[in-house]
């Protein structure tokens, strides 16, 4: 068997029903590894060895007893820190929260416990999932295992790191302006923002109520559906939450891509933010890969990358804003720098700033479903750059800005990113793929082919 | 947008503490808040409605 921390959850799985793996035993080697190198990574707020030790020891029983629920029973998760796991601490990576104790878990984390898996700790992220890497937290921010001087994206960014490094196969992230996409990009995993409202953000601390997204991440494609199979559904209890049936996220995996016709957004790193080079080329790679596998490839023009951004953030702030003025007000010496400036900004937004942008969604996102009229796969830019140092903080903040993953938050529409390669430097390079509303399974599919056809899914981090 | 303004919209939103201990980052914030909200061109079709819709006795 290969090295147990680089199993994908499907392989773990399938080892645990052939009795050849006990949840036991893959556990404890992965908290022997996250003992190693989580001093490194940072990817942990809180560690729950002993809780997920006995979680594994009972999955351990009753799949032996024949009482097996399913792919991801005994298989090992990260949460990242703004999502309620009871009796744990919800931090929010912030000092803010630094005694809030859950009492429940959120529906998420719920959904997966009920599926078996196994919840090993809370994950460092941004500050309330905005903000940056911060170094005047009581945390230290997480860093990327493909070289730990070096940002791993945000702001799920201990969930990125953690995937990537091997010290759990599957993490849950939060998406508001790409932050699962964003660490995704970064580490070189696969990183899912599903259809808005498609997965309950109940027990989720809240950034931005009408951008928030919860998504999975995981080291294969395969892995990322199986988790969404088990995340996704309606909740009553969360306003937001769409009447949708989920699906069987993974029934086109093995289908490739013939006679799919995919949309290029070309004007994303050519025209509105030029890409570097070594990212353009990776694109046209994938691009070129999908039509030889036999996909139609069309070129297809959405409005510019400045508006979407704009209409995010003029949002994004807006409602932050009315989550956080209490505290900003009494305690802003207990917000990171980086973050109180984001946060504050909401301040200064008008009203009529706020329904303008509300309006120019509704027209943006009438601009993406007219493309899909075409089309039914886009093709773009996640990150326009690889990962920069982590300790260069205006690097942080100019590659920041310089990404296509906002405008799929500005539309709700699922967007999905993973490996396109990798930089002369040897960090991580990457793609996005969006589709249809509720259309996860054809965003996977194209996915899946691009993996198979490159291999990025057996490319680990030289780490440990 | 002047620093006098940047004060009293400040005020008006409560910072008085924040901008007594972290005035740079208040005039960060308040520029920041101008210009994102100046990139967006405002609808041509004043009947264009916003995203998400008002639906009576939906997600209550």
């Amino acid at each position: 068997m290969t090295d147990l921390h680089w199993l994908s959850v499907a392989e773990a799985a399938d080892a645990i029903a052939a009795r050849e793996l006990s949840p036991v035993e893959l556990m404890q080697a992965l908290l022997a590894r996250i003992e190693k190198l989580d001093p490194r990574l940072n990817a942990f707020i809180t560690l729950d060895g002993d809780q997920a030790l006995a979680a594994a020891q009972a999955a351990e029983t009753e799949i032996a007893a024949g009482r097996r629920r399913g792919p991801l029973h005994g298989v090992p998760v990260g949460i990242k820190d703004i999502m309620d796991v009871a009796g744990l601490p919800t931090t929010c990576h912030s000092r803010i929260l630094a005694d809030n104790v859950a009492t429940d878990d959120a529906v998420c984390v719920s959904r997966l416990r009920g599926a078996g898996a196994i919840v090993v700790g809370k994950l460092a992220t941004h500050e309330f999932a905005i903000g940056g890497p911060s170094f005047d937290l009581p945390w230290p921010p997480a860093r990327n295992p493909w070289n730990p001087d070096h940002h791993p994206g945000g702001s799920s960014s201990g969930s990125g790191s953690g995937v990537a490094a091997g010290l759990f196969p599957m993490a849950l992230g939060s998406d508001t302006g790409g932050s699962v996409r964003n660490p995704a990009s970064c580490c070189g995993i696969v990183g899912l923002k599903p259809t808005y409202g498609l997965v309950s953000r109940r027990g989720v601390f809240p950034l931005s109520f009408t951008l928030d997204h919860v998504g999975p991440m995981t080291r294969t494609v395969a892995d990322n559906a199986l988790m969404l199979e088990a995340i996704a559904g309606h909740d009553p209890l969360d306003p937001g939450s769409a009447a949708s049936t989920p699906g069987h996220y993974g029934a086109a995996l093995g289908r490739g891509v013939r006679g799919l016709r995919i949309g290029f957004v070309r004007h994303f790193h050519e025209v509105d933010t030029p890409a570097e080079p070594e990212v353009t080329a990776a694109l046209q790679h994938v691009a070129r890969s999908l039509q030889v596998a036999g996909a139609e490839l069309r070129d297809v023009t959405l409005p510019t990358l400045a508006e979407f951004g704009a209409v995010n953030r003029v949002i994004l702030q807006s409602e932050a804003w009315s989550i956080h003025a209490k505290w900003l007000r009494e305690r802003p010496g207990d917000y990171a720098r980086f973050s109180r400036r984001r946060l504050m900004a909401g301040a200064f937004m008008g009203a009529g700033d706020y329904v303008t942008a509300q309006r120019r969604r509704r027209e943006m996102m009438a601009a993406v479903e007219a493309a899909f009229r075409d089309v039914d796969v886009l093709l773009c830019a996640s990150s326009m750059d690889p990962a920069c140092r982590i300790d260069h903080l205006e690097e942080v903040e100019r590659t920041y800005r310089r990404q296509a993953r906002t405008p799929f938050n500005v539309t709700g529409h699922p967007a999905l990113a993973m490996m396109s390669g990798l930089s002369k430097g040897g960090l991580p390079l990457s793609v996005q793929f969006v589709g249809r509303y509720f259309e996860e399974a054809t965003l996977f599919q194209v996915a899946r082919a691009w993996e198979q056809a490159s291999g990025m899914d057996r490319k680990h981090p030289p780490i440990g | 947008m002047d620093k006098e303004i940047i004060e009293l919209l400040a005020r008006r939103a409560g910072l008085q503490k924040a901008m007594a201990e972290f005035p740079d980052d208040v005039i960060a914030a308040a520029r920041q808040a101008a210009d994102v909200a100046a990139a967006i061109a405002a609808p041509e079709d004043p009947r264009a409605e916003p995203w998400p819709p008002m639906r009576a006795g939906e997600g209550l």
